[in-house]
């Protein structure tokens, strides 16, 4: 299933296997000429940065101060018992806090070499470079065609044209091509939850984003569907920065390549899945991996 | 025996719902049956093609339909753009200014908002009896329920679209035109449905701003006065003859009339509203 999609994906994006490649000398620790290389392939591949994040809600605050790397073409588990701020420090990096009246968020997002909070930022352009997939899938009420082309045409990505071709394109991708390719004219609230979710991913790749952020995707989907995007996650680092919220370890053992766990607010630990869960660093990670906490 | 006695209470219970149904249904009932009983030997095409100024109702039929449109054409607009505005855009603290001003238009007197209409347009920027001085009067009546419909029903579109429309960095005015409008459209459509049901039954704020004519609508929006359905009910029911009460009563029949149809869009598009709102939630 994963060689599926990734033949599927590499025609399309020649640079990924490439930039794949070089990933991996770098990480096996070779020359100087590879970290160069690294460093030009860099800017195509977008890392985001927190740095002192902090988030109040009127008096309360949330998050405290948070300092965390999501390194490009890796995915990156962000953990955490319930209440602890996943989603809030989520929602900061592609700024969907803005205009909700008593938050104030304070720190530093860095997208690639851009920082979110600039005041001059173009808001649009970024949350266009930075992709989210919702807990619960929230298809537009426009037909199955217009929620996939709608954004996309709006940034000037799709012609006319091509429209219909990168739809089928983008739907052959998530895998869900075959089941509605004779209905892209009617309303998606037909499909089931997990259909709908799957469109939802595919509206969110349309604007080829650099960085996806993923709110416990598959928390009320079906395990067909929920592997069908696991694999599609994995499929996807390739091309993008990836950080997914959920509350199930056995997902982000599945998944991630690096795990970061959240309690109160505040970063426990970031390191490796591998090592995050064989051998955490902090008493608290293995209490929570052990489910002692939350 | 405690079945007899649950059935007992069953029993009185369904009699006072039937009461209760028959004291709403029976004054609507009794209304309808008295004006037609009153109108029946009127009843006839006549009606339709002749004018007050004979003894018939053309002219104010037309009239009351020229006035809805006006309603329609005017308030409609500002009406849902107030709302959107108050929903969507305006920052939340003049928003409550926005909202306490449409509530207190909506508690002022129809009859005070006709005296005010007439002593500033028709009076003072000399209008005279004028069609564009009515149909102000009218919305200044309507515009309340056309905000807070078109305000309630972009509320209730999830939260969610709203914030995945702006994930994927879409301008507010697509958001807004793509996303959010089109569940709202019912909402909205109904609250315009109940603005003109307003329109055809108000009669205060007309007699002071359009007064009346018994000559077919012109196309002038100043000087010129204007019939309407609801002032032929109010003169006629005062005149001596038996015919000028009998036409009283078809106007009373017609403008009842224009209600049914208006209900019957108003229930059609709630019907629409519902299936859609089930289809939202999956
Ligand atoms: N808009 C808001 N206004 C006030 N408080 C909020 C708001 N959003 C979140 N909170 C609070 O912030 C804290 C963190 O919430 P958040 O949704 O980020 O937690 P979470 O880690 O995503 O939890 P879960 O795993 O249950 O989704 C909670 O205590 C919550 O009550
Ligand atoms: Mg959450």
């Amino acid at each position: 299933m994963i060689a599926g999609v990734n033949r599927f994906l590499v025609p399309r994006f020649p640079a990924v296997n490439e930039r794949a490649r070089t990933v991996e000398a770098v990480a096996a620790g070779v020359s100087a000429a590879g970290a160069s290389a690294l460093a030009r392939t860099a800017r195509a591949g977008t890392g985001v940065a927190v740095d002192g994040l902090r988030v109040r809600f009127g008096a309360r605050e949330v998050v405290h101060g948070v300092t965390v790397g999501f390194h490009a073409h890796r995915v990156t588990a962000l953990i955490g018992p319930t209440g602890c701020g996943k989603t809030t420090v989520l929602r900061a990096l592609n700024r969907l806090h803005d205009g909700r009246p008593g938050v104030h968020i304070s720190g530093s997002v860095r997208i690639g070499d851009e920082e979110v909070y600039d005041p001059r930022a173009d808001v649009r352009d970024l949350r266009r470079r930075i992709g989210m997939l919702f807990q619960r899938p929230n298809p537009f009420p426009l037909s199955i065609r217009e929620n996939i082309a709608l954004a996309a045409r709006i940034h000037g990505l799709w012609s006319r044209q091509d429209a219909a071709e990168r739809t089928e394109a983008i739907l052959r991708e998530v895998g869900l091509w075959e089941a509605v390719r004779d209905r892209l004219g009617q309303a998606p609230f037909l499909l089931s939850g997990g259909q709908q979710q799957l469109l939802c991913l595919a509206r969110a790749l349309a604007v080829e984003p650099d960085v996806l952020l993923l709110d416990e995707p598959t928390s009320s989907l079906d395990p067909g569907t929920t592997a069908r995007i696991e694999e599609l996650i994995s499929a996807l680092r390739d091309k993008m920065t990836i950080i997914i919220v959920t509350h199930n370890l056995q997902q982000a053992r599945r998944v991630a390549d690096e795990v970061c766990l959240l309690l109160d607010g505040e970063v426990v630990e970031q390191a490796p899945a591998d090592r995050f869960f064989q051998a955490p660093a902090d008493e608290r990670s293995r209490a929570y991996v052990d489910g002692r906490v939350g | 025996m405690r079945t007899s006695l649950r059935g007992a209470r069953d029993a009185i219970f369904w009699t006072l719902c039937a009461g209760a149904l028959l004291l709403v249904v029976a004054p609507a009932l009794a209304i309808i049956g008295s004006l037609l009983q009153q109108a029946w030997p009127v009843l006839t095409l006549h009606l339709l093609t002749t004018t007050t100024a004979v003894d018939g109702l053309q002219n104010a039929l037309l009239g009351t339909l020229v006035l809805c449109v006006g309603i329609l054409v005017l308030a409609g607009p500002i009406g849902i753009a107030a709302g959107v505005y108050l929903a969507e855009f305006g920052p939340p603290a003049r928003s409550s200014w926005l909202r306490l001003g449409s509530e207190t238009l909506a508690g002022i007197p129809s009859i005070v908002v006709g005296y005010v209409a007439y002593l500033v347009l028709d009076e003072e920027l000399h209008w005279g009896y004028s069609l564009l001085a009515g149909i102000l009067a009218l919305s200044a009546i309507v515009l309340p329920y056309i905000v807070k419909t078109t305000e309630v029903a972009l509320r209730q579109v999830p939260t969610t679209l709203r914030e995945g429309a702006a994930a994927l960095g879409l301008p507010r005015h697509t958001t807004l035109r793509r996303v959010l409008l089109p569940p709202a459209i019912p909402g909205i459509a109904s609250g315009l449905v109940v603005a003109l049901a307003i329109s055809v039954g108000e009669t205060a704020p007309l007699l002071y701003t359009v007064g009346f004519s018994d000559n077919n609508p012109t196309p002038y929006l100043f000087q010129h006065p204007l019939g309407y359905l609801t002032y032929v009910v109010f003169l006629n029911a005062t005149l001596p003859t038996r015919q000028e009460h009998q036409v009283a009563a078809a106007a009373g029949v017609m403008i009842v009339l224009i209600l049914i149809v208006l209900i019957a869009a108003g229930r059609l598009i709630a019907r629409r509203a519902a299936r859609h709102a089930a289809r939202m939630a999956n």
